[in-house]
């Protein structure tokens, strides 16, 4: 595809601004009411769905051309897909986070891209990680636990830790934990250890499609050889890359992809884990974007013409992950769940997505920071994620700005009311 | 091209960060086809786009206009060709950075808020305090204060609320030269609940009927009336719009009405105005709501003909929707008491559309909040408006079926897609003396053959509107203007006088508030041009 592909979506804006908001039915205050980090932060009109897409029209008819500055507006954008389900709402015509994409493949294609991302792509070359981190490190996350080698044996479930676990140590505990659990529960695991590579779904939002395409279909005959049925990650973002994106790019995943939720929903609603502890904590959840509205399944492209199309063949946002995370963490005994305003279909993101996190750090913070606000006003003491780059960026902008919230992961959270002891949380 | 000194003065007011000429950027508001009848889809790109964030900001922004001559324009939301640049290099004010809700005075019931609070958020702050706003008929996301300062602004609940121009109290007002003048009861240091004096009130001089369409300074703060709300604070439930579960609340009944003619419903409308009950009110056909809702459905149906449509419609005849809300059990059923003595005695009926569980979730939030509208969009991708004026209650089917003519035209030459017949959005005000009624046309603006129909379909429908003897709001637009002002003792002559006293150096844009355009003559038949002539040789001034 390219962006003359989408000249039809980008025409069907009418510029109404309903892309800057929440849904309105569920509007519930002035105060968390806006639904897009970017037009949110730098306020003009291109910087919101709408306006990128008529920039990107204005380009495509010739007014105006790509360089720097307008390149570094694409940019300031985490994709987290908001916008889209604005839009969604009562449209059907327009896939918005379709054009965010293709503007950065375009970008991509002619050079007029942030150095912070040719960096971290060059370090994906080389390392197979977005961080840059050494390749042969990549399994020590897993040291001890005893997992089989997916490389020499046969797991039923293999487990992709994705490259922020893999390399972010004061998260492993969290992933750690929860392999443990499902090992106390008889789940058959096996994991790639320094052999994993990426996704590729970060990549991909770069606007890097080539390489995407290499880490995928990489990854997708290495879950082939092992012979596993499920190919399961705790990270948000390799979730959607399975789910969506790879059926997408055409690569075929011959093991079902899974989030850590869905597995430890399906094993405490089978009561192969207990949940016993009782965890006087009031606790908020954070929609990870890649779990919720972006984790949807992917739907084939519609194919009939853009004047009108089935709302059934839209990206809505519906099919994402939602109840699980709430119904394990209502399970949990003495937890008191808060919820947010912005949840679900229309979570606001936490920051780090779409390369923000590399390329405009500030940015991702100030998004950060407003999640955490959000979180405060619930009440609750603890604001409980299932993605490891949410994670990261909610502990570190709380500590910046000294904010009396503690960040969990979910795993922590059940791993702690399953009785083993956790930080924090014990 | 902006020059750089003048460009520099603009950072200089708003920072750098908060100024831009970047042409791709200028592009984002210059992209507008709603409610752009010239058939172009973009208007002229700005000269550069500023960001202020205070009233202070927007005047160094306007006298920095001032100084080197420079055309401005300030817009909230931007939603439709009216807000767009008319000139070279206009400078637009973007005021997304003022967009705080500054009070809500809950005793004296009313709000003051910047110009980028949108209704929705308005609404919602208000439901808290068992308040309620006025919001417009296109939706929660536009602006209040745009609406009560510069446009006219219907809805649904202005059988209770009114218009956006009855809600306007105290005004904080950036004149086209840079000063700030507050209008009303602010002026006086008293306070923002009045809006008029001391002396005589400027709210004529500020808005008049149907505004300026921010071609007269910059409003940078606004009371608003509020009214009294007595459901929940937040109406909850799951779902957007069309798998909303937010159910309308237990103080709220919703009737679908249809009566046995035009004149029934008519003196239902009247008495119903009389009673003063209704909350919410709209007159739309059966056929409507499923255009709405299942608008692939609706083209399925209406590619084989208008028989079944007409069929549905006939099974409601002449019907409106009305929401009654009440402070107590007691109350709510006096209301339904008094709706249905109305409709008994008319001969027509009062469905109680509580009673189906699917549309009393879809139209909870969805009718308060004045949502579901939004999915007009789904069946061609654009409408456009005839916008009509605000007449008395009778008028308004006389006036819908004199639309519908041209309307019917641009159907069969392929030029609007085929809505299945009348389609109108009729609302209510002033004790139901007045309606305000809209013609709705649908069409894609992505298709140059409905592209092409626009401006000519404008000119037809204001020859429609002289010849009924009815003013369409439409006259904001030059071309319509340029018909009108003839036929209507130039009345924009007169505005132009006004802007000068205001802006001796003409440096607000004033091209949808008073300026005139040509239409491209020969593309008009000979034929409409002639009954042009003769109407302005019959009215004319």
């Amino acid at each position: 595809m390219a962006l003359e592909d989408y000249r039809e979506d980008m025409a069907a804006c009418v510029r109404c601004s309903s892309c800057k908001w929440v849904p309105f039915n569920q509007m519930r205050s002035a105060r968390f009411s806006h639904n897009c980090p970017s037009i949110d932060r730098y306020n003009f009109h291109c910087y919101s769905g709408s306006g990128r897409m008529n920039m990107g029209l204005s380009m495509l008819e010739g007014r105006s051309r790509l360089n720097e500055r307008v390149s570094e507006v694409i940019y300031a954008c985490q994709l987290c897909g908001a916008c889209d389900l604005a839009c969604k709402t009562y449209r059907e015509v327009i896939e918005l986070t379709e054009v965010l994409l293709e503007l950065r493949a375009d970008c991509v294609e002619r050079g007029e891209m942030p150095l912070e991302h040719m960096a971290a792509i060059d370090a994906l070359k080389r390392e197979n990680n977005m961080l840059g981190e050494p390749r042969a490190e990549r399994g020590a996350w897993a040291e001890g636990l005893g997992l089989k080698d997916v490389n020499r044996e046969r797991a039923e479930v293999i487990i992709h830790a994705g490259c922020r676990y893999s390399y972010d140590r004061e998260l492993w505990p969290a992933l750690r934990g929860a392999v443990r659990l499902l090992q106390k529960a008889g789940v058959d695991l096996g994991v790639a250890h320094a052999e994993e590579g990426c996704c590729g779904g970060r990549a991909y939002e770069l606007g890097y499609r080539g390489e995407a395409l290499n880490f995928a279909e990489d990854l997708a005959s290495r879950v082939k050889a092992s012979g596993a049925s499920v190919l399961l990650t705790a990270c948000s973002d390799g979730f959607a890359a399975f789910r969506w994106l790879y059926p997408r790019m055409g690569v075929r995943l011959d093991a079902r992809p899974l989030h850590l939720v869905q597995m430890l929903d399906e094993l405490v609603r089978q009561g192969r884990i207990r949940l016993s502890r009782r965890l006087d904590l009031v606790a908020t959840w954070h929609d990870p974007c890649h779990l919720g509205r972006m984790g949807e399944p992917w739907m084939p492209e519609w194919p009939g013409d853009k004047r009108q199309r089935l709302r059934c063949w839209t990206r809505t946002g519906r099919r994402g992950v939602y109840e699980e995370p709430r119904r394990l963490l209502r399970s949990v005994p003495g937890l008191k769940l808060r919820e947010m305003e912005r949840i679900r279909e229309w979570s606001w993101c936490c920051g780090a997505g779409g390369g923000v996190i590399d390329a405009f750090p500030d940015f991702a913070g100030w998004t950060a920071r407003e999640r955490l606000e959000e979180a405060l006003a619930t009440g609750a003491e603890a604001l409980v994620t299932a993605c490891p780059w949410c994670e990261r960026l909610f502990r570190d902008t709380a500590r910046e700005h000294r904010l009396d919230l503690r960040i969990h992961d979910l795993s922590e959270v059940i791993l702690a009311s399953s009785g083993e002891e956790v930080e924090g949380l014990c | 091209m902006l020059s750089d000194e003048a460009f520099r003065d603009l950072v200089e007011a708003v920072g750098e960060e908060n100024a831009t000429r970047e042409p791709a950027m200028l592009d984002s508001y210059a992209w507008q086809p709603f409610l752009n009848m010239s058939g172009e889809l973009w208007v002229r790109r700005p000269g550069a786009v500023v960001l202020p964030a205070s009233t202070g900001e927007v005047q160094a922004v306007v006298r920095a206009c001032n100084r080197h001559r420079l055309t401005f324009k300030a817009l909230s939301t931007g939603w439709g060709a009216h807000n767009g640049p008319t000139r070279e290099d206009v400078v637009v004010l973007d005021l997304r950075r003022m967009n705080r809700i500054l009070e809500i005075d809950e005793k004296n019931m009313f709000a003051v808020v910047q110009p980028y609070v949108c209704g929705g958020e308005l609404q919602a702050e208000a439901w808290k305090l068992g308040l309620n706003t006025h919001i417009v008929g296109a939706g929660p996301h536009c602006s209040p204060l745009a609406g009560a300062t510069s446009m006219h602004g219907c809805g649904n609940d202005s059988i209770h609320m009114s218009t956006s121009s009855r809600n306007l109290l105290g005004v904080e007002w950036v004149l086209p030269d840079g000063e700030v003048l507050r209008v009303g009861s602010p002026g006086s240091g008293a306070g923002w609940f009045c809006g008029d004096g001391p002396g005589p009130s400027l709210r004529g001089i500020i808005r008049g009927t149907s505004g300026a369409f921010g071609g007269f300074g910059v409003f940078t703060a606004a009371a608003l009336k509020l009214y009294h709300w007595p459901g929940p604070a937040v109406i909850e439930g799951k779902g957007l719009i069309l798998d909303s579960t937010c159910a309308l609340p237990d103080c709220c009944r919703l009737y679908q009405c249809a009566f046995p003619s035009e004149k029934a419903c008519d003196d239902a409308v009247y008495r119903i105005g009389e009673a003063e009950i209704g909350y919410l009110f709209v007159r739309m056909v059966a056929s409507e709501f499923l255009l709405l809702l299942l608008p692939h459905l609706f083209q399925k149906l209406v590619g084989k003909g208008r028989k079944l449509l007409e069929l549905i419609n006939r099974a409601l005849p002449h019907p409106f929707m009305i929401t009654l809300v009440a402070d107590t059990p007691e109350e709510l059923a006096w209301q339904e008491r008094v709706l249905r003595d109305i409709t008994d005695s008319l001969g027509g009926v009062a469905l109680n559309m509580g009673d189906v569980e699917a549309v009393r979730r879809l139209m909870g939030s969805n009718l308060l909040r004045c949502t579901v509208f939004a999915t007009v969009f789904r069946n061609g991708n654009l409408f456009a408006t005839n916008l009509d004026g605000n007449e008395a209650t009778d008028s308004q089917y006389a006036w819908t079926h004199a639309m519908q003519g041209p309307k019917e035209e641009y159907i069969r030459r392929g030029g609007l897609l085929d809505d299945g017949g009348e389609n109108p959005y009729i609302v209510q005000y002033e004790n139901n003396l007045y309606g305000h009624c809209e013609t709705i046309y649908f069409y894609d603006h992505r298709r140059p053959e409905h592209l092409e129909t626009l401006e000519e379909l404008a000119f037809d429908t204001t020859l429609a509107a002289i010849e009924q003897c009815n003013v369409p709001l439409a006259a904001f637009e030059p071309v319509t203007r340029k018909l009108m002002s003839p036929l209507a003792c130039r009345f924009n002559e007169w505005q132009k006088r006004i802007s000068a006293a205001f802006d001796p150096a003409g440096v607000s844009d004033t091209g949808y508030y008073t300026d005139e355009r040509d239409p491209d003559w020969e593309r008009i038949p000979a034929h409409k041009v002639e009954r042009l002539r003769r109407l302005q040789e019959r009215f004319g001034s």
